[in-house]
């Protein structure tokens, strides 16, 4: 593969796409097959609410810290942890738009009241074995769990500057829900559980209508279909899964019910639970 | 049971998925006299001396006449031929996004190296709070024009291949800088019907806009097509410049702000 090709006025390695447009179509297919390597299938990533939770401060935090600390006594359960920033985000971003800075500016200034959060996470559950994981330091991530600590992921995606212009609106796209599921997606992790203070996805906000309707056990496809606009998750996050080739697993839990997040590391149907058809 | 304590804001409250964000929203731009540019991979960077040399005498050129300039750098043969490998592996996007980094930050150091002598500096994807003193001193700063997104990078139907690759970083570039055009130099004189370099009957488009571009639905495009679709949207960078690097005086004309190449338009 290392035979250098010229006689274009440009000097080539001779490999599949050399000389190849990667705007072509018939290019772009060719790299593609129907899986993605796996690295880390037997990992779950926990995702805890900012605004659900950490806002909630110490009485729904320390609960869920107990339930954690339960959780990682069994050492085959292998967690990656991540935190969102809450009602802070949303005073950041209200400034931010009045002051008329763009959105790559906002996305650039975000992460840090996630970081906040983070850092009152890895306080707590310290003593019982956890770390603060540098952005993309996952190679190091056989280590942390073979010495039983547990690592704490940033969770805002690095697209900073970079946020692309929203499709609709001034906000930027790519939150922590976001963050979170694509750190588990492209690590091929089994599953990612969103820690919430709703027992579950409604089809409406159910701190507005009280006659919100739960979804159970739902399949990716036919909640495309009726993705509800007022979400508890980002949408970036459903349209990313919808084309992703790993992740078959999101489960949505009430943290502030003791048990839930246990039950749905155990993998049982608890809260809502939505399936990627493989066949998809 | 503890309650939410809530900052009061326009957002509090806010699952901010939903499209209805109800707050008045009068943009600022960031620094919005600066040209974002992009050198080539391939079509640039990967022809060597013979090609680069003229294009960076009439960069310093354009800098010496008091326009501020800020290089992105493309990743060309080496970056193909990782992306190559690392598919026949089936790395996730992600992975290949993440590979993708390094080859245009290679190609801009060594940018920085020639342009040194001229005030080249080499500046890293998040550097962009700096850009203010560089431009003041003189300076022609370099980086590479890969978007940070690395592993976080979504995967695309079809393909492993990035769709965020240096030419959207250059876009995106120029849109958080509040630029109004953003410029491309490659080895074409803009864009045709079809790959001039396959099919000698292709014919040169002057200026299009990127609605239009897409109506086409040409197999093969000069830019990213991610670009032209956050085009559509942009609040800020409306126009890309794509110029041949190959012709002497091209790049200078368009940077002077003369429409040069083809244009393509938000």
């Amino acid at each position: 593969m290392s035979e250098l090709i010229s006689g274009d006025g440009r000097t080539h390695i001779n490999s599949r796409l050399m000389r190849e447009s990667l705007q072509d179509r018939g290019v772009l297919s060719q790299t593609d097959s129907d899986r993605d390597l796996q690295v880390f299938p037997d990992v779950t990533l926990v995702s805890i609410g900012g605004q659900s939770i950490f806002d909630r401060g110490k009485g729904a935090i320390l609960p869920l810290i107990d339930e954690l600390v339960q959780i990682k006594r069994d050492r085959s359960q292998k967690m990656v942890i991540g935190v969102g920033g809450g009602t802070r985000v949303r005073h950041t971003i209200s400034i931010a738009l009045d002051l008329g800075l763009p959105v790559g500016g906002m996305a650039q200034l975000v992460g840090a009241m996630e970081e906040l959060n983070a850092i009152l996470l890895n306080a707590l559950l310290a003593p019982y074995g956890s770390m603060p994981m540098q952005r993309d330091h996952f190679w190091d991530l056989p280590l942390y769990f073979d010495a039983g600590i547990t690592p704490i992921a940033i969770s805002v995606p690095p697209y900073h500057f970079w946020e692309p212009p929203p499709e609709a609106g001034h906000l930027p796209m790519h939150g922590s829900d976001f963050g979170l599921f694509q750190l588990a997606e492209v690590l091929g992790m089994k599953q990612v559980i969103y820690v919430k203070d709703e027992d579950g996805l409604y089809d409406k906000n159910p701190k507005k209508h009280p006659d919100a309707r739960r979804f159970g056990t739902i399949k990716l496809a036919e909640l495309m279909a009726q993705l509800p606009d007022e979400n508890i998750l980002d949408r970036a996050l459903f349209h990313a899964w919808s084309h992703a080739k790993n992740l078959q697993r999101i489960t949505i839990v009430n943290g502030l019910s003791p048990g839930q997040l246990t039950a749905a590391m155990r993998g049982e149907e608890v809260g809502t639970v939505i399936l990627k058809d493989p066949a998809v | 049971m503890s309650e939410r304590r809530t900052i009061e804001s326009a957002l509090a409250g806010s699952t901010m998925t939903g499209p209805g964000d109800r707050v008045d929203y009068r943009p600022t731009a960031v620094m919005p006299d600066v040209k974002v540019v992009k050198i080539g991979g391939q079509s640039v960077l990967d022809r060597g001396r013979a090609a680069l040399f003229p294009i960076l005498d009439e960069i310093v050129e354009a800098r010496r006449l008091g326009i501020q300039v800020v290089l992105l750098t493309g990743g060309g043969t080496r970056a193909r031929h990782i992306y190559s490998i690392a598919s026949e592996l089936e790395m996730p996007t992600g992975v290949v996004a993440t590979l993708g980094k390094y080859i245009p930050m290679q190609n801009a150091r060594m940018l920085q190296m020639l342009l040194a002598k001229h005030g080249g500096i080499f500046m890293l994807p998040d550097d962009f709070e700096k850009l203010p003193l560089y431009l003041q001193m003189g300076c022609i700063p370099v980086m590479s024009g890969m978007p940070p997104f690395g592993y976080w990078e979504k995967r695309e139907e079809g393909t492993r291949i990035p769709q965020h690759r240096t030419d959207a970083g250059v876009f995106l570039s120029a849109e958080f800088l509040g630029a109004r055009r953003a410029l491309f130099i490659k080895d074409e004189d803009g864009l045709y019907t079809d790959d001039p370099k396959k099919n000698p009957a292709a014919t040169h488009i002057k200026t299009i806009t990127a609605k239009e571009l897409v109506e086409r639905g040409l197999p093969d495009v000069v830019l990213e097509r991610v670009v032209i679709e956050y085009l559509q949207r942009s609040q800020w960078c409306k126009e890309l410049q794509i110029v041949n690097g190959l012709k002497p005086g091209q790049v200078l004309a368009a940077l002077k702000g003369e429409d040069v190449g083809s244009i393509i338009r938000a």
